[in-house]
């Protein structure tokens, strides 16, 4: 008669052959990032020009809205004044991250990678639990609500439930209709996220922008509170705004960097090489040499207007 | 042999059985005979892209200004190259390519195609300045190795972790095993160029180290993604890194072949 | 007042009222419901489906709601409500007359048969006064009805600029907006729950409906939502804090109200600039102001499309 001992044995073999295994994370991304602004450096810091859509695939309706706009709004209206970046700006924009990996207590696997965003304090969560998604009627928030999963040593996220917010900080909006995937790899102490926003209202065709950091674990990550305030006397119902055709800022970018007024207009065309074939000429001679914003580098220091 | 000491050899032996089958299991069977570059390949890079410039578009899709060097950790070494450049010089001295180096290359707006020369090497044309790279899976560049424009690239698929059998559930960890779908190329013996066509210089000793990625798309066509770490002690105050993005295209009836310009 | 015009006008005026409520309550409730109930925060709920959004509130004193959805999903808003609580319906206001908000009235009075746990219907009286006039008329001789006729209108009425009371241990209060998407417009703040109601004043994903037949202006529209986004306080980061149900679409905070409140203006400043340069109603809808907000807020299953919305602006500048 077999022993026992020797029975349990076998059942614990047999489970341990049978049962399937499960994936997991593929790469780990948690630890404290500072973002690299090799790429459009004088965008994400000190902010885009007006009338700067060069490379956006913007629809005739992003057109007109960011032609609306008035950066008078953020002070004047006071809702604005603490706005954060919603989950999509925020990959772009100036910002240190905290990435922190939230684990199943029991098993230890990762179930969400929780992000802090230096600015306005914002968090996110990357759900990786195959969790579904909130109702449409559930409340839109700035993050959204994100999914993840692993493909290989890629970590594939998509976001919904986003409220309105900005492309661009210089008007261009981000409708509550889009939603934006992600594409988070890393190398080393390299961390790579590619974005790609859908946004039916706003643009034509996906908006697709990459970014890096690089590990940091030295950073430090203080406050940043905001409190709204009045800050100028106005009537209840102004909205700073320019009326269509009047906004009179809309050429300077273009004179500024000796660009070709059309392709500041945007739209999916100016993404693509052939585009140099049909772009117009400058209106005005371009500068002789550079004068605006020429030596924004090193990570964000040193990025004088001249 | 005494019935105790005989059991005890039968369970020893029992357990070594199990043990061994249980890590065969978990391992997915006997190793395999290892396979060529293109046969192994994680993902497929080849076909036809075409560059989406959403990003640093007034320093990509046209000369960027004289002495604008916004965004690149430059020193004071490489300000001083490109204060004095000239593109009419670069012209006369046949030197219009200057900008089309492989650190360069792939931020040039550009449609680029990737085939397999072999089964151990990769093209990757560009149309702009109708440029070929060559990467070679396991290769190292010969000690008189003619410095180019493209110089010579060493690929990889990048390196991911075997998995490895646990035990048994008792509470040992198991490695399931981690496989990278990049490419990784690391290119050497280049040509001084520019990173920049408004003569941002990258000296001699320059090293390029690019991960190519390809990433599907649940609502559009699949992207291709190439970080680029360009690290130059000469010119360059730490690692410059920048990431391209391009789209899949269908086919070739877009491809447009030009010429090198140093305009 | 419009309710003490003489016969054709008042005829005129009756035939406008049910109009706008007839249509709203076809247009919105042509789809049997497929209700969704989502807690908005603390014992605060919003059903979604049934016409107009419905508004819950449980505790142990009771269930009060704000609108009851049209007449053709009230069975199954009840049984919603009754998957919250148990306890009787005790409350019910009206933040407008709409059909689609009121429709359920009728059928929750009926109900309502405990005389020592009745439904109080509240209301402004102006809400009141429109119902009353949409009733049908009496014939010759008819004098019967009394009661039943009264059955399912907010008899509770108030004419003051606001009303409180309290229920389920918090204030609930009442907000007159006068002349927004009509001139009956109440908010329900639930000043403990931290959650307004805001009835039709507030259509996130759509053009508001600015019915000027029943005394909606777009002057009125924006002052209402100025007052929203007073009530309203967010939380860490400008999101959450006080939560928004609006008459239709989903639940909001202050961030959405004031991307509405700026669309609503924007538009007005165009509009109003157009009717300053001498242009006819018919040139400023082929100018299409609203064209780059469109996309947003009107789809082929619209209630307001883009001219409509236009003409309604227009009107309340040129009145």
């Amino acid at each position: 008669m077999r022993s026992k001992f020797l029975n349990a044995c076998a059942v614990l073999a047999v489970a341990a052959i049978l049962s399937p295994s499960r994936a997991s994370a593929q790469a780990d991304f948690s630890g404290h990032w500072a973002p690299l602004f090799h790429e459009d450096n004088p965008e994400r810091l000190p902010g885009p020009e007006l009338g700067d859509y060069l490379g956006i695939p913007l629809s005739d309706a992003g057109r007109l809205r960011a032609d609306s706009y008035d950066a008078d709004r953020i002070s004047v209206v006071q809702e604005y004044q603490c706005r954060p970046h919603a989950g999509d700006y925020m990959m772009r924009g100036l910002s240190n991250m905290r990435v922190d990996a939230v684990r199943d207590p029991v098993t230890s696997r990762v179930v969400a990678y929780h992000l802090r965003m230096g600015f306005q304090e914002m968090e996110r969560t990357i759900w990786l639990d195959g969790r579904p998604r909130p109702s449409a009627n559930a409340p839109y928030t700035w993050s959204g609500f994100s999914v993840g999963t692993w493909q290989d040593n890629v970590m594939n996220v998509y976001t919904t439930h986003l409220k309105e917010n900005y492309i661009r900080r210089n008007g261009i909006p981000a409708s509550d209709k889009r939603t934006f995937t992600e594409h988070w790899v890393r190398h080393g102490n390299y961390l790579t996220v590619q974005t790609v926003i859908t946004d039916p209202v706003i643009l034509t065709e996906p908006l697709v922008r990459s970014q890096t950091w690089v590990l940091d674990p030295t950073q430090t990550m203080g406050r940043d509170i905001c409190e709204t305030v009045p800050e100028v006397p106005k009537a209840a119902d102004v909205v700073p705004n320019h009326l269509p055709g009047t906004n009179p800022f809309l050429t300077e970018v273009a004179d500024w960097y000796g660009l070709p007024a059309g392709a500041t207009r945007g739209g999916a065309n100016t993404m693509y090489p052939e585009y140099r074939k049909t772009m117009p000429k400058p209106a005005n001679p371009p500068p002789a040499m550079c004068m605006r914003y020429c030596n924004c580098g090193m990570n964000g220091a040193g990025c004088a207007l001249q | 042999m005494s019935r105790s000491r005989s059991r005890g050899l039968e369970k020893a032996a029992l357990l070594w059985v199990l043990f061994g089958a249980v890590v065969f299991a978990q391992r997915g069977g006997p190793p395999q005979p290892p396979r060529s570059p293109k046969d192994g390949a994680p993902v497929d890079l080849t076909g036809y892209w075409v560059s989406l410039v959403t990003e640093d578009w007034r320093w990509r899709m046209v000369t960027p200004l004289k002495n604008d060097s916004a965004s690149v950790p430059v020193n004071a070494a490489a300000k001083k190259v490109m204060a004095e450049w000239d593109p009419a010089k670069d012209e006369a001295a046949g030197n219009q390519c200057k900008a089309y180096g492989a650190a360069a290359i792939m931020r040039m707006p550009t449609r680029v195609r990737i085939s397999w020369q072999d089964d151990t090497t990769l093209k990757v044309e560009t149309d702009a300045g109708t440029q070929t790279r060559i990467l070679h899976f396991g290769g190292k560049p010969a000690a008189n190795e003619v410095a180019t424009w493209q110089g010579y690239s060493a690929a990889q698929w990048e390196g991911g972790l075997r998995p490895i059998g646990g035990g048994f559930g008792l509470g040992l960890g198991a490695r399931q095993g981690i496989r990278s779908r990049s490419l990784e190329v690391v290119t050497t013996n280049l040509k001084p160029g520019y990173l920049r066509k408004n003569g941002l210089p990258y000296s001699a000793r320059t090293t390029v180290t690019e991960y190519f990625e390809r990433f599907s798309e649940p609502e559009s066509n699949d992207h291709l993604m190439v970080m680029t770490v360009v690290t130059d002690p000469e010119y360059l105050a730490i690692p410059y890194v920048v990431t391209s993005d391009f789209k899949k295209e269908a086919d070739g009836s877009k491809w447009d072949p030009t010429p090198c310009s140093a305009r | 007042m419009m309710w003490t015009q003489r016969g054709p006008e008042r005829t005129a005026l009756l035939a406008a009222v049910v109009l706008a409520g007839a249509v709203v309550a076809v247009a919105r409730a042509q789809q049997p419901p497929a209700l969704e109930t989502l807690q908005v925060q603390h014992n605060v709920y919003a059903i979604f489906g049934g016409g107009g959004n419905v508004t819950v509130q449980i505790g142990d004193d009771g269930v009060l709601l704000v609108d009851s959805g049209t007449t053709a999903s009230v069975e199954a808003i009840v049984a919603e409500v009754r998957k919250l609580s148990k306890r009787p319906i005790r409350f019910l206001i009206n933040t407008h007359l709409h059909a689609d908000h009121t429709g359920g009235n009728v059928a929750l009075a009926r109900a309502a048969t405990d005389p020592l746990e009745p439904l109080n219907i509240i209301g402004h009286t102006r809400v009141l006064s429109r119902m009353t006039a949409a009733l049908p008329a009496f014939k010759p001789g008819e004098t019967t009805g009394g009661a039943e006729r009264l059955r399912g209108l907010p008899i509770d009425e108030y004419f003051t600029a606001s009303k409180d009371m309290r229920f389920n241990g918090e204030a609930v209060v009442l907000y007159h907006e006068a002349n927004a998407h009509t001139d009956g417009d109440s908010f329900v703040l639930f000043r403990g729950s931290d959650v307004v109601s805001a009835g039709d004043i507030f259509t996130p994903g759509g053009y508001p409906f600015i019915d000027i037949a029943n005394g909606g202006t777009v002057q009125g529209e924006i002052a209402a939502l100025n007052h929203l986004l007073q009530l309203t306080v967010p939380g860490h980061t400008e999101e959450g804090g006080t939560y928004v149900v609006p008459g239709h679409g989903r639940i909001c905070d202050e961030a959405d109200v004031v991307e509405f409140r700026d669309m609503i203006v924007i538009v007005r400043d165009r509009v109003r600039d157009m009717i300053n340069k001498k242009m006819t109603l018919d040139q400023i809808k082929a100018a299409r102001p609203t064209r780059d907000y469109d996309p947003q807020y009107v789809t082929p299953t619209s209630f307001v499309k883009a001219d409509q919305f236009v003409e309604s602006v227009y009107r309340g500048l040129t009145r």
